[in-house]
C-alpha cells in the first residue's frame, strides 16, 4: 500500500503542478486585448437602447468577437506578445470601444464561423468574411468595411498568370467553406480544389510546392507575400469581396449599429489609420474605399444559389 | 433532419468518391503497414540486441505521436526536405507507419505466445532457426495474429479520417461531409451520412473478424 | 539528410518565446485529456453495467451505442459536435468551469463541444474494458459471492468491482495514451493546442509579423512537437508497467489485456 500511496501522491503533484504552470500564464495571453484607444470618448458614451443586443453587450461588459488567427495582417496570434493583431482586431476594438466594453478575441476558421454566430460563441465575426445572400439567410451582417478582391498567388516563374491558366492538371488551394470553393469551381472548372482548414496550410503548400496556386482575397495572399517575396499576386481580379462584420440571424438593430460604427470610422479617419498601418505601408495603393459599396451592393454581387 | 434524403441524392457522386478515396487510402497504406511491421517485428524478435533495440525504438515511437502530427511531418515536413511525395504516397505512408508499429507488436505477441518450449523443441530436433520460424511457429502465430491485425484494419478505416484531414488535404468520406456542409449548412445530415459511410466499411469488417476470431480459436 | 540536421533549422526553438509557447499550449491537451478521462471513466463504468445487465434490453440497446461510437473515426464525432453543438450546452460550460483552468479551456465553447465528443468516444472504450475487467472474475468470485449470500448489487461492489477494476488501470492508461494523441485533434475545431501552436510558430517566428527574426521550419517543429507527445507518452506507458509489475507482484500472475486496447475489441472471456 505505501508505495501505491507515494506514486498517487506524485501523480497528483504533477498535476497540480501543471495546472499551476498553466494559471501563472493566464496574465497577457490571447484573450482579453482590451482598449487599445486610449478612452477618448467617454464624452460620446454610447447608450444602448434597452432589450437590444447592444444593451446585453454592455451588461456583460465584453463581447466575444470571431477573427481569424492566421491570416496576417487581418487575423494573427502573435506568440511573442501573446496576442492576436490585425486590421479585424482593431475594427473589432474600435466597435468594443464605442460600446465601452471589452473585446475578447477567439478563433473563428472559415467553416466555423457561422455556426458560432447561430449557437452564440462568438458576438460578432470579423473574420475576413465576404457578404453573401446565402450566408445572409443564416447570419446578419453590417454595411461592408472594407473591399478584397478575389486574385490569384503563385510562385517564382510560374507559367500560371491567370485564371484562364488553371486548366486540367493544375491544383489551387483555398480554405474550406469559403466563396472561393464556388467561385474557382465556376471560374476554372478543371483544376483540382485542394481545400484545407487555414489559410497558414496553403502558404505552406505553394511553398513547397504541393499546389501550383492559391486563390483568395488580396489582402490575405498580400500577407503571404509580405512574409515571402518570391511569390507573386497575378491576374484579373476574380471578384470583388466586401468584407461585413456578421452577428446572429435577425439582429436587425445589432446589424444597424454595427453599420453606423463601420461608417463612423470612415469620417473620423480611424480607417483610413488602419488601413495604412496593415495593407497601406507594405502595398503602396489605394484601396477601393468601402464607402463606394453598400449592402445591397454586396448582395448583387453574391445573389442566392444554395439557401433560395 | 429535415433534408436527409435531398442531401445524399443531390451529392451521391461526391460521397462515392470520397468512399473510394478511404478505401484507396486503406488499401495502400494496410500494404505498407503489414510489410514494415513485419519487418520491425523481426527485429523485435531476433536474437540481436541492436536489432531489438532499433524495433523497439520504431515501436514506441510511432504509437506514442499523434497521427496528425506524422501526417504534416510526412507531407509538408519532407518536402521542405526535398522529399517529394504525392499526396496519396504521403497519406499512406504515414497511415502505413504508424499502423505498422501496432502490427509489429501483435506479431511479436503471437509468435511469443506460440511458447518458448517449441522453439528450444523443434531446435534440439535438428530443426534450423529458419526452418523453426517458418515450419513451427509462424504457422501458428499466424492464427493468433488475425483478429488483432483485423482489428488494425477498422482502426485503420477510422484514422483514415486523420490523414485525410490533415494539411495533405485528401477528398475523403469526412472530408466530403465538409464540403457538403459548407455549401448547404446541413450539418446534421451531412455527417449523418458520412457516418454512415464509415459504418459501412467499419461494421462488415468487425463482423468478418469476429468470425475469424471463432474460426481460428486456438484451443488450449 | 542534412536538411535535417543543419543546425540553422533548430535555432528557432531558443529564440524569443518560441519553445515556452509550445509547452504552454501542449498543457492543454494534456488538461484536455484529464478532463475527458475524468468523465469517461464515470460515464463509462456506467455503461459497462448497463451492457452486462441480465435486462435483455439494456445489453443490447447499450452494445449497439457502444458499437456505433467505437466504430466511427473520432475526428468525425469531433468535427460534428464542433459545428451542431447548441448554444446551451456551450453557455453551461462557460458557466460552470472552475476558474483554474487556463482561459482558452474556461471560456471557450469549442472546447466543450470537443469534451463531449471525446467523452463519447472515449466512455464507449472504457465501458468495453471495464465489461472485460469484470467479466475476467465474475463467474468463480461471483458465484462464491452467491454462495456466501451476497445480494447481486453488493457482491458486485464489494468482490467484483473493486478486483475487476484494478486489473484495469494497466488498460486504462494504455487508453489514456490513445486520448491524449486524439487531443491533437482538437487543433482543427480551432481550439489553441500543441499541433495548432507548431503551426503559428511555423508561421510567425521567421516573418515581420510577429517574428523573432529566426525562421522555423515545418519539419523541425513538427519534430519538436511529435517529440513532446512521444516524451509525455512514454512517460504514460511506463507508469503503466511499473503497475502492471506491481498488481503481479500482489495477486500472483493476473489475466491483463494486451497493451492493443484501443485497437482491439475486447472479447467476452
Amino acid at each position: 500500500m505505501r508505495g501505491n500511496k507515494r506514486l498517487w501522491i506524485i501523480a497528483l503533484m504533477m498535476v497540480l503542478a501543471l495546472v499551476a504552470a498553466a494559471c501563472g500564464d493566464d496574465d497577457g495571453e490571447d484573450g482579453d486585448t482590451g482598449d487599445a484607444t486610449g478612452g477618448e470618448t467617454e464624452e460620446e458614451a454610447y447608450e444602448a437602447p434597452a432589450g437590444t443586443p447592444m444593451a446585453d453587450w454592455q451588461e456583460e461588459g465584453s463581447i466575444t468577437i470571431g477573427v481569424k488567427f492566421d491570416v496576417p495582417p487581418f487575423g494573427f496570434e502573435n506568440p511573442q506578445s501573446g496576442e492576436v493583431e490585425g486590421f479585424d482586431v482593431d475594427m473589432g476594438n474600435y466597435i468594443a470601444d464605442k460600446l465601452g466594453v471589452e473585446a475578447e478575441f477567439i478563433e473563428a476558421i472559415s467553416d466555423n464561423r457561422i455556426p458560432f454566430l447561430a449557437d452564440g460563441t462568438a458576438d460578432l465575426i470579423l473574420s475576413t468574411m465576404t457578404i453573401t445572400t446565402d450566408r445572409d439567410a443564416e447570419i446578419d451582417f453590417s454595411r461592408p468595411y472594407y473591399v478584397a478582391q478575389g486574385r490569384i498567388l503563385v510562385p517564382e516563374g510560374s507559367d500560371i498568370q491567370g485564371i484562364d491558366d488553371l486548366g486540367q492538371g493544375t491544383t489551387v488551394c483555398t480554405a474550406l467553406g469559403s466563396t472561393y470553393e464556388g467561385t474557382l469551381g465556376e471560374q476554372a472548372p478543371d483544376a483540382k480544389l485542394d481545400l484545407v482548414d487555414a489559410y497558414s496550410e496553403c502558404f505552406e503548400k505553394i511553398q513547397n510546392g504541393s499546389v501550383d496556386a492559391v486563390s483568395t482575397d488580396d489582402v490575405i495572399l498580400t500577407g503571404m507575400v509580405i512574409q515571402d517575396d518570391s511569390l507573386q499576386i497575378v491576374g484579373e481580379p476574380l471578384t470583388t469581396e466586401p468584407y461585413g462584420v456578421g452577428v446572429a440571424n435577425d439582429e436587425t438593430e445589432a446589424a444597424d449599429f454595427l453599420s453606423e460604427t463601420v461608417e463612423e470610422s470612415f469620417d473620423d479617419g480611424t480607417w483610413d489609420g488602419f488601413y495604412e498601418e496593415w495593407v497601406g505601408q507594405y502595398t503602396g495603393e489605394d484601396p477601393q474605399h468601402p464607402s463606394e459599396l453598400t449592402l445591397e451592393d454586396a448582395y448583387e454581387l453574391f445573389p442566392c444559389v444554395e439557401t433560395c | 433532419m429535415d433534408r436527409i434524403l435531398p442531401i445524399i441524392t443531390n451529392n451521391l457522386d461526391i460521397y462515392l468518391s470520397g468512399l473510394l478515396v478511404t478505401l484507396q487510402l486503406v488499401g495502400i497504406s494496410f500494404v505498407v503497414a503489414m510489410v514494415v511491421g513485419t519487418l520491425v517485428a523481426s527485429f523485435r524478435i531476433a536474437p540481436a540486441k541492436l536489432l531489438n533495440w532499433i524495433g523497439g525504438f520504431y515501436v514506441e515511437t510511432f504509437r506514442n505521436i499523434p497521427l496528425l502530427v506524422l501526417s504534416i511531418i510526412f507531407s509538408a515536413g519532407l518536402l521542405r526536405a526535398g522529399v517529394s511525395l504525392g499526396k496519396m504516397s504521403a497519406a499512406s505512408a504515414a497511415l502505413g507507419l504508424y499502423t505498422a508499429a501496432y502490427i509489429a507488436e501483435a506479431i511479436r505477441s503471437g509468435v511469443s505466445a506460440v511458447g518458448k518450449g517449441q522453439i528450444e523443441a523443434s531446435l534440439s530436433l535438428g530443426f534450423t532457426y529458419r526452418q523453426t520460424m517458418r515450419q513451427v511457429i509462424l504457422p501458428q502465430a499466424f492464427r493468433t495474429v488475425i483478429p488483432p491485425i483485423g482489428n488494425l484494419i477498422i482502426a485503420m478505416i477510422k484514422n483514415s479520417a486523420i490523414v485525410a484531414g490533415s494539411i495533405i488535404a485528401l477528398d475523403d468520406i469526412l472530408k466530403v461531409a465538409r464540403i457538403v456542409n459548407s455549401r448547404t449548412f446541413a450539418t446534421n445530415e451531412a455527417f449523418f451520412w458520412a457516418g454512415v459511410g464509415y459504418l459501412l466499411l467499419t461494421i462488415p469488417a468487425t463482423i468478418i473478424v469476429r468470425r475469424l476470431e471463432t474460426r481460428f480459436a486456438i484451443k488450449r | 539528410m542534412g536538411y535535417l540536421f543543419d543546425p540553422a533549422n533548430w535555432e528557432w526553438i531558443f529564440a524569443g518565446r518560441n519553445f515556452m509557447f509550445l509547452v504552454e499550449r501542449f498543457l492543454n491537451n494534456i488538461l484536455i485529456a484529464l478532463i475527458v478521462m475524468a468523465f469517461s471513466l464515470v460515464l463509462g463504468l456506467l455503461i459497462a453495467l448497463m451492457r452486462i445487465s441480465k435486462n435483455k434490453f439494456t445489453s443490447v440497446v447499450t452494445g449497439i451505442w457502444i458499437d456505433v461510437w467505437r466504430n466511427l473515426p473520432v475526428l468525425l464525432i469531433l468535427l460534428y459536435f464542433g459545428l451542431a453543438l447548441p448554444q446551451d450546452v456551450k453557455e453551461f460550460w462557460v458557466d460552470i468551469a472552475p476558474s483554474f483552468l487556463p482561459d482558452q479551456i474556461k471560456d471557450s465553447g469549442q472546447v466543450v463541444a470537443s469534451i463531449i465528443a471525446l467523452t463519447i468516444y472515449n466512455s464507449a472504450v472504457i465501458a468495453e474494458i471495464f465489461r472485460a475487467g469484470i467479466q475476467s472474475l465474475e463467474r468463480g468470485q461471483g458465484e462464491a459471492a452467491a454462495a456466501l449470500g451476497l445480494p447481486y448489487w453488493k457482491a458486485m461492489r464489494i468482490v467484483i468491482l473493486p478486483q475487476g477494476l484494478r486489473r484495469m488501470v494497466p488498460a486504462t492508461v494504455g487508453q489514456l495514451i490513445t486520448l491524449t494523441k486524439d487531443t491533437s485533434l482538437v487543433s482543427i475545431l480551432a481550439i489553441q493546442e500543441l499541433v495548432a501552436a507548431g503551426s503559428i510558430v511555423n508561421n510567425t517566428s521567421g516573418s515581420p509579423f510577429g517574428g523573432t527574426g529566426v525562421p522555423a521550419p515545418i519539419l523541425q517543429v513538427y519534430i519538436v512537437v511529435g517529440a513532446m507527445f512521444v516524451v509525455f507518452n512514454l512517460a504514460l506507458s511506463l507508469l503503466s508497467r511499473r503497475l502492471e509489475v506491481r498488481e503481479r507482484k500482489r495477486a500472483g500472475d493476473v489475466e491483463t489485456i494486451t497493451g492493443l486496447e484501443d485497437q482491439i475489441a475486447i472479447k467476452q472471456v
